[in-house]
């Protein structure tokens, strides 16, 4: 018992004293959510909103697709990029395995379905009455698209979110594609397992402290966007 | 009543869904500066004719003609429907205040923030719904929604105003605002295709009518030229059929 009262101990003062070593690691995973986020959501909120908006001939299939990518598990992805970023791979050449580009590329994979999906279902639920009306009060196609936007933006903000929040708290990709380089590709999740293998778990802990925190962060945040309550008055 | 001058006429209007015919229309007018009535029994392709005629709707075969020009694929269609406005049976209102739902006809015809929202204020005080300005779209109840809808249709004094039964689901006193105020709230120069069935509204709006029964015209033309016709008519007894025509 008094091993974990001072591990707790431990994870406080780390927090509260901003030790270094343990902010460098949640730097580096908030500069790799940010930036593998910032990526798939180029990809993901067109796409959510073309497969949302537009019948086309393979709908059924790409949507059976999609929701099967939601279930990926990292390491799968892991493996899937390392094939193709390792040494002998197409993209070996430019020598991205364990470095930053690397986690992010796997992260961008593990999310762009998530946000896609997302978006979809968020333009899916949206009352085709919106369409009809942008159309009788005289919108040109541009500002029907914005307003479909402006009615859809806290869904998209929400996607988006919890993109972040699934790379924010993933490991596979980051230990596989990272190779954990202090200061440079380890994140909280990976620095997590090391640490607590070699018997710094009060380092652990504070590093599961802050990414606990972060995760309710995010939460409050998908939750007043998508149920709060200003949320019908909006 | 103002001349019998055609603004909008449909020709050979066929629409299908589902390989289910849903309109045969051969002919349909719409006169200019008169209230247009569009009556018949549920599915009788009512709601779709006023898609079409509003240009909402494109999935359709035939013609329109307005104002002796047809409609073509090459025609500017958001330069129409601007000279046009739609009362919607369920109005949708956008995410936002009562005054951005209002405005925004305006905002998106490019007028400039003092001009919309003196224009707003001017619709609000007629429809005496200035208290619900600054109120979220989302919390008006219903007969609010339909007083904001009639301000949102308005506020661009269109040429015509499409009118998709404004009063169904309405409490009566809503009811009762709408067939008091409507007429007085279109100005002259204003062209009325109203889908309805309220006989109340039919009897002292009325100026043409046009009868719909499974898609096809029953009747057209001046309300007193409605006859009576057992079973071939919209009205089921001719108990309906003398209330309508009581005045």
């Amino acid at each position: 018992m008094n091993y974990i009262i001072e591990a707790f101990q431990e994870a406080w003062y780390l927090i509260i004293g901003f030790d270094r070593e343990l902010f460098n690691v949640v730097s580096t995973s908030l500069r790799l959510s940010i930036t593998s986020t910032f990526f798939a959501s180029i990809i993901g909120i067109p796409a959510g909103i073309f497969i949302g908006r537009t019948n086309f001939g393979r709908k059924k299939i790409v949507n059976i697709i999609l929701n099967t990518l939601l279930g990926l598990p990292t390491v799968v992805v892991g493996i899937f990029v390392y094939s193709l970023i390792s040494r002998r791979g197409i993209l070996g050449e430019y020598e991205m395995l364990f470095s930053f580009r690397g986690i992010i590329i796997g992260q961008i994979i593990l999310i762009v379905p998530l946000i896609t999906a997302l978006i979809r279902n968020a333009i899916y639920s949206l009352d085709e009455k919106l369409y009809k009306t942008a159309l009788s009060l005289g919108a040109t196609k541009i500002q029907q698209f914005k307003l479909l936007l402006l009615e859809a933006r806290y869904g998209i903000m929400g996607a988006v979110i919890t993109g972040f929040g699934r790379v924010l708290g993933e490991v596979g990709i980051s230990m596989m594609l990272g190779g954990n380089i202090k200061g440079v590709t380890r994140t909280i999740t990976t620095a997590m397992a090391l640490e607590t293998n070699k018997g710094r778990f009060g380092f652990g802990l504070a590093l599961g402290l802050i990414l606990l925190l972060l995760a309710f962060i995010i939460n409050i945040g998908v939750y007043s966007l998508q149920e709060g309550k200003e949320y019908e008055q909006r | 009543m103002s001349s019998d001058k055609i603004i909008l006429k449909a020709l050979n209007i066929k629409k299908n869904i589902k390989g289910k015919n849903i309109l045969n229309l051969r002919e349909f007018n719409v006169y200019e500066g008169q209230f247009n009535f569009i009556i018949g029994h549920n599915g009788s392709g009512k709601t779709t004719l006023l898609n079409i005629l509003s240009l909402v709707d494109d999935d359709f075969s035939g013609d329109l003609i307005y104002k002796n020009q047809t409609i073509g694929p090459k025609t500017d269609k958001v330069k129409l429907r601007r000279r046009f406005s739609v009362i919607w049976q369920n109005p949708y209102f956008y995410r936002g205040s009562v005054i951005y739902n209002i405005s925004l006809p305006l905002r998106l015809r490019g007028l400039n923030k003092n001009q919309y929202l003196k224009k707003t204020e001017e619709i609000a005080k007629r429809l005496e719904i200035e208290n619900l300005l600054e109120q979220s779209a989302a919390t008006l109840s219903g007969g609010e929604k339909q007083k904001v809808s009639i301000a949102r249709a308005l506020i661009t004094e269109p040429e015509i105003v499409f009118v998709d039964e404004p009063t169904t689901n309405l409490d009566e006193e809503s009811i009762e605002f709408f067939n008091s105020h409507f007429a007085e709230l279109v100005t002259e120069e204003m062209t009325v295709v109203m889908v309805t069935h309220d006989k109340n509204q039919i009897r002292s709006l009325a100026e043409k009518i046009t009868v719909l029964k499974k898609g096809s015209v029953q009747y057209s033309g001046p309300i007193k030229g409605l006859h009576y016709q057992n079973d071939n008519n919209y009205y089921s007894s001719k108990q309906d059929y003398r209330l309508l025509m009581k005045n």
